[in-house]
């Protein structure tokens, strides 16, 4: 009797205490319950208050003392003696404060997510795998440890994060570890690379070559031509150098193969949205209150937290630098330094080009090149997943690049395979370009550093204390023919290849312009004179226009009214096509709502303000407009792309007539008139049913709902803002993307002045106060004025809490 | 008595378990002090329950209350249940069902 009361005791609690020392999965993941909600090592332990403890710490191979002082904002100021303790101590900290965020970034960058959320994830991991973000990787880490500097920093960088992993135990893990159920891995230098292949992705994927294909197909090619211009003609380039380029191109002797004629049956992965994009300036001192030069930079991406930048300040020989890094990457990516400072924005050009393949049969081990039968090569990635057997999948390589989509994968049938040829695949060694920015005096060594620089092909502004401002538009791209890159190649003859590279110094760039500044915002790069083909898929219109417009007329301006600048809420496209709308509008029988509306438009002042209905209003309009125009691009067949916004808006000023305006659905042969009233019933439609949903008035911060998601797009990690701006407005902020960090710069003489923000936080612990503290004063327009000098002891009064790094003694 | 002492000796030496080792040590703890109090069976799965359950919700309000509750709010939003309210139920019915195991190995 005793036995079986005891056996029966003992069993039903060692089950308990395994099923609440286990992460579970009832439709919605549970965590390890007894683990999570212990207050001695669950969730509770990652509650903080805002003070910081100051410690001395022992570090393994480190050389010497390393002192790191947070300021008020935790941002750390990191002052070393050595190179390799500087990057030793910038992976600690970035650690110390990003762990889960680095890890997380590079398993979504390898196709690694299964591994952490099961099943729901295998499609994203298949996609990022056959992309060859593996492959990429892997390339990329070879040419990293083949430069003997390269290799030391990201050691180093590699040692300290490692260094901070094992300093943890069960109740100090970042809590998305104890949410998810699993624990951090050692660092590699493979992560630090894979977290640039991500960037490189992000930013390269715009592409639609297999779309414009069936475009082609189904439209011809005047309609091509007319939808589909090459360069829409929208203003300045970012550089006009015209008739001065006085160089030599390289030229290639093959002619590019006739365009080809059919209709690709399958549907591309998710791309880059348009939103992500960037803003980037050098006012020079002509211009300039102080007279020396004024560097901004607001790169725009997807809003998250914990943020993908983190602000950090590196000291030691050679180097004071400070600004915007990645976590999990060495070097400061946005910054300054005692002479110069340096900012990115996208180059947007095409570097991805899909090669149509002919195998030889269905095992994919041939294909076709030049008239013979070459070898392809498989790769086989191995996908662990959680609660699931491991997924094996096995991708075909031809000499372009992986084959994305097969039977097994998205593909309809075996009869179309397109090899990805992605500049990203190529060795680089972006690292060497940070390394040397972030020492870099003047304008010489600027360009020193982005000799190293491949991808993703970036446009680099400069300015120094000496008075000097550039840009360069840097990359890694190939010499196109005509039309190269905008549809599919045919990847049966070598000579649809790319064949050479625009050599470094023929890139498209520019020092000190006469009219006194340099700028971008993703624009067409050069004027007509350049002596390359320049192809993309998505030149930004609004932003470059207001932006040079706004520094055209600024004179002795101050980083204030450049801060009001990367704050500007002009929506230049609404003060384009809504006069135009609203003269086409037959407003005689409005009543109600739709009398509500017209009012409220016509006073507009074509600012998306947090408070501003009319914003709402006319976003709700051209949503509903420009779908309603391109209907004969809406197939569900095929994929196909649409023309862009200014196009449409361009078109519908100048030919009103257009047959692409009637809308094919309704027996009437509608023109422009017709789409804008339709549309216009459609968007207070839209607004009608928003207001009776929400009880409130539609202002456009309500409407807009924006919000900066956790990366787990955990509600309880993630806050809804109030901000204004929207995609095309320089201040770029829409639902779920903005300015990622906004960085000023005033190179004076007697010292750099510098402010930063970011939408975020220094620490990636929902359970501190710094988590969101950068978030709040984004939302308002603020910005921090940074701490800036390369003595420690001046910090005192300043620091919030210091570490000392100390060797460990052996 | 036995009921008060048990579930005072529970709070304590499951304290010092779990200061140093994994929480599972809250079921070694409640049952070894079940066996030496040697309390009547239902007696003494509620000192456990109540024993562990105080530990818990008290060193969370503890946590709690120095930080001004900064993750309990955010982590209420992702529970079904309040945060103290689970980690007491939790941790009780670990603590109550070690105890009552502790108490039957000692029971004749």
């Amino acid at each position: 009797m005793k036995i079986i009361k005891v056996g029966l005791a003992l069993v039903v609690t060692v089950s308990l205490v395994y099923f609440l020392n286990t992460s579970h999965n009832f439709g919605s993941p549970i965590p390890p319950l007894g683990k999570f909600l212990s207050p001695f090592q669950g969730f509770w332990q990652n509650a903080q208050t805002s003070s910081q403890n100051s410690e001395t710490l022992s570090i393994p191979g480190l050389k010497d003392k390393v002192t790191i002082v947070y300021d008020s904002a935790l941002i750390p100021h990191i002052y070393a003696n050595h190179d390799e303790d500087l990057f030793l101590a910038q992976g600690y900290i970035t650690a110390k404060n990003r762990l889960w965020q680095m890890e997380f970034q590079t398993h979504a960058a390898g196709g690694r997510i299964s591994e952490v959320i099961g099943k729901a994830a295998l499609d994203f991991d298949r996609t990022q795998r056959r992309l060859g973000m593996g492959y990429a990787a892997e390339v990329s880490v070879k040419s990293m440890e083949s430069n003997p500097t390269a290799k030391l920093m990201v050691d180093s960088y590699t040692q300290g994060i490692n260094a901070y992993i094992q300093s943890l135990d069960e109740s100090s893990l970042p809590i998305e570890y104890k949410l998810l159920g699993y624990e951090p891995e050692p660092w590699t230098n493979l992560k630090s690379a894979y977290l640039l292949k991500y960037m490189a992705k992000t930013l390269n994927t715009g592409e639609r070559d297999l779309e414009m294909t069936n475009a082609l197909k189904l439209f011809g090619k005047e309609t091509i031509e007319l939808l589909f211009p090459d360069n829409e003609g929208v203003a300045d380039p970012i550089v006009d150098r015209t008739n001065q380029w006085g160089f030599k191109p390289t030229t290639l002797d093959s002619v590019q193969l006739a365009v080809p004629q059919q209709l690709v049956n399958i549907m591309p992965f998710e791309k880059s949205p348009p939103d992500v994009g960037s803003n980037n300036w050098a006012v020079g001192g002509s211009k300039t209150a102080s007279g020396s030069p004024i560097l901004c930079n607001d790169p725009h991406l997807e809003l998250n937290l914990p943020s993908i930048w983190y602000i950090i300040h590196l000291s030691g020989p050679g180097i004071n630098s400070m600004g915007a890094s990645l976590p999990g990457s060495p070097s400061i990516i946005s910054g300054f330094n005692d002479s110069i400072a340096w900012g990115v924005t996208n180059a947007q050009r095409d570097l991805v080009d899909w090669f149509k393949i002919e195998f030889k049969d269905n095992a994919k081990k041939e294909y076709k090149l030049d008239g013979s039968w070459v070898a392809a090569k498989k790769r086989v990635e191995e996908i662990k997943v959680k609660g699931a057997p491991i997924f094996y999948d096995t991708v075909t390589y031809t000499h372009q690049g992986p084959i994305v989509f097969d039977s097994s994968f998205h593909g309809a049938n075996e009869k179309s395979h397109f090899a990805y040829r992605w500049i990203a695949h190529d060795p680089s060694e972006e690292v060497m370009t940070f390394y040397k920015l972030n020492r870099a005096k003047n304008h010489a060594d600027y360009m020193e550093a982005l000799n190293h620089y491949s991808s993703p092909a970036q446009n680099f502004v400069f300015a120094c204390v000496n008075g000097d401002i550039a840009m360069r538009i840097q990359g890694k791209y190939p010499v196109r023919r005509k039309n190269e890159g905008k549809f599919i190649l045919d990847g049966t003859k070598s000579s649809s290849d790319w064949q050479a590279f625009i050599p470094s110094d023929q890139n498209v760039m520019d020092k000190n312009p006469a009219r006194g500044f340099v700028s971008s915002a993703n624009q067409f790069p050069a004027d007509a004179t350049y002596p390359y083909y320049v192809q993309a898929s998505n030149w930004e219109a609004y932003r470059n226009r207001r932006i040079n417009q706004v520094l055209r007329e600024l004179n002795k301006c101050t980083p204030q009214d450049l801060m009001n600048l990367q704050l500007d809420n002009f929506n230049l496209k609404a003060s384009e096509s809504l006069p135009t709308f609203l003269t086409n509008l037959d407003s005689t029988s409005f009543t109600g709502d739709a009398l509500e509306a017209y009012k409220i438009l016509k006073a507009w002042d074509y600012k998306n303000e947090i408070d501003s209905e009319g914003a709402s209003y006319y976003e709700a309009w051209i949503r509903a407009f420009v779908p309603m125009v391109w209907d004969e691009f809406s197939n569900d067949k095929v994929a196909l792309p649409w023309p862009s916004t200014y196009l449409t808006i361009k078109l519908m000023k100048e030919q009103p007539a257009l047959a692409f305006f009637d809308i094919k659905s309704t027996p009437e042969k509608e023109t422009v008139k017709e789409v804008i009233q339709k549309s216009f019933a459609d968007a207070v439609e839209v607004i009608a049913k928003w207001k009776k949903e929400k009880n409130a008035n539609p202002r456009w911060a309500s409407y807009k709902d924006a919000v900066v998601n956790h990366l787990l797009k955990q509600k309880a990690f993630s806050y809804n803002i109030e901000h204004g701006g929207n995609s095309s407005i320089v201040n770029a902020h829409s639902k779920t993307h903005g300015p990622s960090w906004r960085m000023v710069v005033s190179l004076e003489k007697a010292g750099i002045n510098a402010w930063g923000v970011y939408p975020g936080g220094q620490s990636g612990n929902p359970g501190s106060p710094y988590y969101n503290n950068l978030l709040n004063l984004w939302t308002q327009g603020k910005y921090v004025k940074f701490t800036f000098t390369s003595e420690s002891e001046k910090m005192k009064g300043k620091e919030l809490a210091i570490i000392t790094l100390k060797p460990a003694s052996k | 008595m036995k009921f008060i002492i048990q579930i005072i000796a529970t709070i304590i030496v499951c304290f010092l378990l779990q200061s140093f080792l994994p929480w599972w040590t809250l079921a070694v703890g409640a049952s070894a002090v079940a066996y030496f109090i040697d309390n009547n069976a239902l007696p003494s799965f509620v000192a456990g329950f109540i024993g562990a359950a105080l530990l818990w919700i008290g060193m969370a309000y503890y946590l709690d209350q120095a930080t001004h509750s900064i993750i309990t709010e955010k982590v209420n939003k992702l529970l079904p249940l309040n945060a103290f309210l689970l980690t007491g139920i939790v941790g009780g019915m670990v603590g109550g069902l070690s105890a009552l195991t502790g108490t039957f190995l000692r029971s004749k």
